[in-house]
């Protein structure tokens, strides 16, 4: 597979440039930032924390070379330093607490949303010059509403007027998380809300693209070659329009997800939902330095993890890939 | 409707500058993009000029607290009787100024890695793209809210700037790959063998034609930096006491706005940005349409397959005669419509017999593609049959009219009594099916009983006819040669057994040996099956080898039929004769039918007389005034010139 081989080699060199850059930016930074916090919390902070603190941002001069070395083998090591948020919590921990929720909230959403858009975008392209063309402002009004902004009209209404869902967290809190029905329809409740936001605010990234690229393929020669063949319109439609059409979508997975994932911290944020958004959060505000950093490796290696199920996908959507060269 | 046909039909040959023009920016012209236009240019007008006009200070303190709109106050007021429709005009002025000069930096920077990397290729390009690809996949957001979490000071600019950090990767891949394939074509390699400088290239020769997608991408990169800085100033990431959309809402939400009912603060903020985003998109449609012309038809859906209305039904055409298999009356196709439409086919009349191979042939404008299409009923808008029958006599039944048939009777027709093989067999074919299954689904769309192992019989033994290996049967079209793709398709045609196989230029792609063999294989089968075969190609003296009768066209008429020994023998039209007397003998080297000196006519100018007249070496004046009707010269020979006809007594020779 030499396809997937290559691919995986450039997910190797982007996690790479991601820990290297989270290297860099605290210590290329205009203003020292860490030294900055550091005497802003001279004496309040846990002295274990200062060192912590000093150690991580190289403050205690070293090399920027050996700097580096720790610093990867701590991460090598799962070691990302302690939040002083929830000190002396690892900071590994208070991800781990958090990712399973967006996981579960973000991954569905943005199936349910790829799905239902790339479904709408076929039919809208199909029967372009129809009605379904509608679509395409309609969604596009959505897609450039900010995901919070929306959110919190949506919360206003639906929760707070209505009362129809919850107001803020991923459960009730008087449950404990384990697999009770009480629970997980709790969760569920309260993930609904934040789901259709980023449903409904991600859907017109698929609809469209899926929607020109339908356009286009459908005067390609082997369609109208469908068409001569007698075939039925849903086959020709389905079998060789869109089975083509959809190639580049989940080729350009990517860049839809990167939205997707900015949006959705912006989501947690605005309905307190338990997940790594809300933390990142939490962690600019009280300049939870390495939280924040860890909470942004980690994002990133999901988004990594994410588009290499893509490609794994796209490999078996499309034979051509799997060339054996 | 491929690329071709459309070529075929309408001829790019020195279009006048007005038409062209025209078309191209149909595209941006359209209510989409004009609607884009106007939303956009009221929010820069506001931004620009609002805080002058409404000179209310948007900081001023004042006891109207949480005042709903009114006339004082028209968007209302804050809960420190601030005046929210000022904060909103100085709002849109500092957030276009981010998103627009985060898009300038992100499109500048875009532009250098885009331009190079395509542009040098080589370990430039790998490191360069690679750059951009990592980019493009770490997610955004968060990079920012870490990058601003550091910044000491969050001025609008500074924020920016990390913005555009973000956002160029994007824009840069699309360069990229547009740089790369502009760079190979022929006007730039002139300039490259021309010695002219690198960044001269770039600038003049490359760039100009980037314009549509840099424009694009800034635009996209001003509706992401707006989105983005909104995130920010929301969060408090950035500096709040500038009133930006998102300042404003980071104070409503701060001070519970929603909450206390007070939606006319929390609701306009967003409101701009989700319009103005609206309004970028809007242009961007436009460009696309521009960009890509596919997505510029309008009106083309799944009923393209449209039926002549009945009431435009004549009766039936006049030959009866049993061993008739497909009769084309009086055919009339336009692209277009209108005094605009061109007249791609103009009256065409054909005749096929069953088993016989007709040939049809001429220059790419002279309608025959068109021709094919129209007979299949394949033709897309803006091509559209306007007239004429196109009888199919079922054996020993009465005939029907394709042109009336219902979208049932027409799918049923199809591929089983004809069957098409078209030009390009790379493309004809589904890219991410098996032939197997490619040939599979006709047998199971028309003959729906057949069992999976009736219908895998079948595909094997139309394999072998065509001398495909039947273990090539769950290959991949990428897996196969040229040759091998031209045999599945026709493989493919016969899979039905139909009555007539209409071929559009079914070798041109292929080199000599494998066409012939092709070829031969065609006629061999053709021998074996008893099918009928239209057979169009712009090779008259292959025609001249393989077809029965020949008819030849020329301005989207036919402008001499006959039996191909006599054509070969005695062409009549000035035209025909110059194509034959231009190879020298008929197993010589092949000669396309380019021998005549001239272009192909523009069918957008319409002239009286003979269409042939600019280019013919036989003209009479006559000429310019009498268009030549297809008239017998002898016993099923016609010609349409004016040469061979009875004409008026006061025309003179040239
Ligand atoms: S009609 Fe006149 S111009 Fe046309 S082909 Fe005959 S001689 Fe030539």
């Amino acid at each position: 597979m030499r396809y997937l081989a290559r691919r995986f080699a450039f997910y190797l060199i982007t996690a790479w440039a991601a820990l290297t850059l989270n290297f860099l930016i605290p210590r290329l930074m205009p203003g020292d930032p860490a030294q900055a916090l550091l005497s802003r919390f001279r004496g309040r902070l846990d002295p274990r924390a200062t060192e912590a603190l000093t150690a991580m941002f190289g403050l205690n001069n070293e090399s920027m070379w050996s700097q580096y070395r720790t610093y990867l083998a701590d991460l090598g090591k799962g070691d990302f330093g302690l939040s002083f948020t929830f000190f002396p919590t690892p900071v590994g921990t208070v991800i781990m607490d958090s990712l399973w929720w967006t996981i579960v909230l973000v991954g569905i959403a943005t199936v349910v949303s790829f799905v239902v858009g790339t479904l709408l975008g076929i039919v809208a392209g199909w029967k372009r010059g129809s009605r379904w063309d509608q679509l395409l402002p309609i969604t596009t009004f959505f897609s450039s509403i900010p995901y919070f902004w929306f959110g919190l009209i949506v919360l206003f209404v639906l929760s707070g007027e209505l009362r129809l869902f919850p107001l803020s967290g991923g459960y009730s809190s008087w449950l404990s998380v384990d697999f009770s029905w009480a629970f997980l329809s709790s969760a569920f409740k309260h993930a609904i809300l934040p789901g259709l936001t980023i449903v409904i605010a991600s859907i017109a990234g698929w609809l469209i693209p899926m929607r020109n690229m339908m356009v286009t393929t459908m005067s390609d020669d082997y369609v109208v070659l469908a068409e001569a063949k007698g075939l039925a319109p849903r086959r020709v439609m389905l079998n060789y329009a869109a089975r083509n059409a959809i190639l580049p979508s989940v080729a350009t997975f990517t860049m839809s997800l990167g939205f997707v994932v900015g949006g959705a911290v912006l989501t947690e944020i605005v309905f307190g939902y338990p997940g790594i958004g809300n933390n990142l959060y939490q962690a600019v505000i009280n300049e939870d330095f390495p939280l924040m950093q860890g909470i942004f490796l980690i994002i990133t290696f999901v988004v990594l993890l994410a588009n290499f199920l893509a490609d794994l996908v796209y490999v078996w959507l499309d034979p051509r890939t799997r060339v054996e060269a | 409707m491929s690329a071709e046909a459309i070529a075929d039909a309408v001829p790019t040959a020195q279009p006048g500058p007005k038409a062209s023009t025209r078309s191209r920016f149909a595209g941006l012209r359209s209510a989409k993009t004009m609607t884009g236009l106007v939303m956009f240019g009221v929010f820069v007008l506001a931004g620009a000029f609002g805080p002058l006009v409404w000179r209310k200070d948007p900081s001023a303190l004042s006891n109207d607290i949480l005042q709903p709109p009114s006339g004082a106050h028209w968007f209302g007021t804050t809960q420190t009787g601030q005046d929210i429709l000022a904060q909103v005009l100085v709002g849109t002025r500092v957030s276009l100024l981010v998103g627009v000069t985060a898009a300038v930096l992100a499109t500048v920077l875009s532009l250098l890695v885009g331009l190079t990397a395509g542009y040098v290729g080589g370990l430039t390009d790998e490191l360069f793209s690679a750059l951009a690809n990592v980019f493009l996949v770490i997610p955004a957001l968060p990079l920012v809210v870490v990058l601003a979490g550091y910044l000491p000071t969050r001025g609008s600019l500074t924020v920016a700037v990390v913005i555009s950090l973000t956002g160029w990767s994007w824009g840069a891949r699309i360069l990229r790959a547009q740089t790369l394939s502009i760079r190979r074509r022929d006007f730039v390699e002139a300039a490259r063998a021309t010695g002219e400088r690198p960044i001269r290239i770039i600038l003049f020769e490359i760039l100009p034609n980037e314009f549509a997608i840099v424009a694009s991408s800034f635009l996209f990169t001003i509706v992401f930096a707006i989105l983005t800085q909104a995130g920010l100033a929301f969060l408090g990431l950035s500096d709040v006491t500038t009133w930006s959309w998102g300042g404003i809402l980071y104070w409503a939400q701060n001070n519970q706005a929603l909450q206390s009912g007070a939606w006319w603060w929390f609701v306009p903020p967003g409101l701009c940005i989700a319009v103005i985003g609206m309004a970028l998109a809007l242009i961007n449609f436009g460009i696309d349409e521009f960009v890509n012309p596919r997505l510029r038809v309008q009106k083309l859906g799944p009923k393209r397959a449209r039926r002549m209305p009945m009431a435009k039904s004549r009766p039936l055409p006049a030959s009866r005669r049993t061993d008739v298999v497909l009769e084309v009356t009086d055919l009339h196709v336009n692209y277009g419509e209108g005094p605009d439409a061109v007249k791609a086919v103009d009256g065409v009349d054909l005749v096929l017999r069953r088993g016989e191979v007709l040939g049809i042939a001429g220059e790419s404008g002279s309608g025959k593609s068109t021709l094919a299409y129209a007979i299949t009923r394949l033709l897309r808008p803006p091509g559209e049959v306007v007239s004429g029958s196109i009888h199919y006599w079922p054996r020993g039944e009465e005939p029907v009219d394709v042109l009336r048939m219902s979208a049932d009777e027409l799918r049923a027709f199809r591929w089983a009594e004809l069957a098409i093989v078209f030009q390009s067999a790379m493309n004809s074919l589904n890219p991410v099916l098996t032939l197997r299954v490619q040939m599979a689904d006709a047998l199971t769309a028309h003959r729906p009983g057949t069992t999976s192992q009736q219908r895998d019989a079948r595909v094997v033994e139309v394999m072998t006819m065509v001398g495909l290996p039947a273990d090539r049967a769950d290959a991949y079209p990428h897996e196969l040669s040229g040759g091998m793709r031209q045999r599945a398709l026709i493989a493919m045609a016969l899979v039905l057994e139909p009555d007539v196989l209409v071929l559009d230029e079914p070798t041109t792609a292929l080199d000599v040996v494998v066409q012939r063999q092709i070829l031969n294989q065609i006629m061999a089968l053709r021998e074996q099956l008893g099918f009928a075969v239209v057979f169009i190609t712009h090779d008259l003296s292959l025609l001249i080898e393989v077809a029965d009768r020949i008819a030849i066209m020329y301005a989207g008429r036919v402008i001499e039929t006959g039996s191909a020994s006599e054509l070969y023998r005695s062409p009549q039209h000035p035209y025909s004769d110059g194509l034959l007397r231009s190879f020298p003998h008929l197993h010589g080297p092949r000669k396309v039918l380019t021998g005549i000196p001239g272009t192909p006519p523009d069918l957008r100018i319409i002239a009286p007389g003979c269409p042939f007249q600019p280019r013919c070496g036989q003209a009479i004046a006559a000429c310019t005034t009498t268009m030549p009707l297809l008239l017998a010269t002898t016993e099923g020979h016609q010609v349409a010139c004016l040469l061979t006809q009875p004409r008026s007594s006061d025309d003179d020779e040239l």
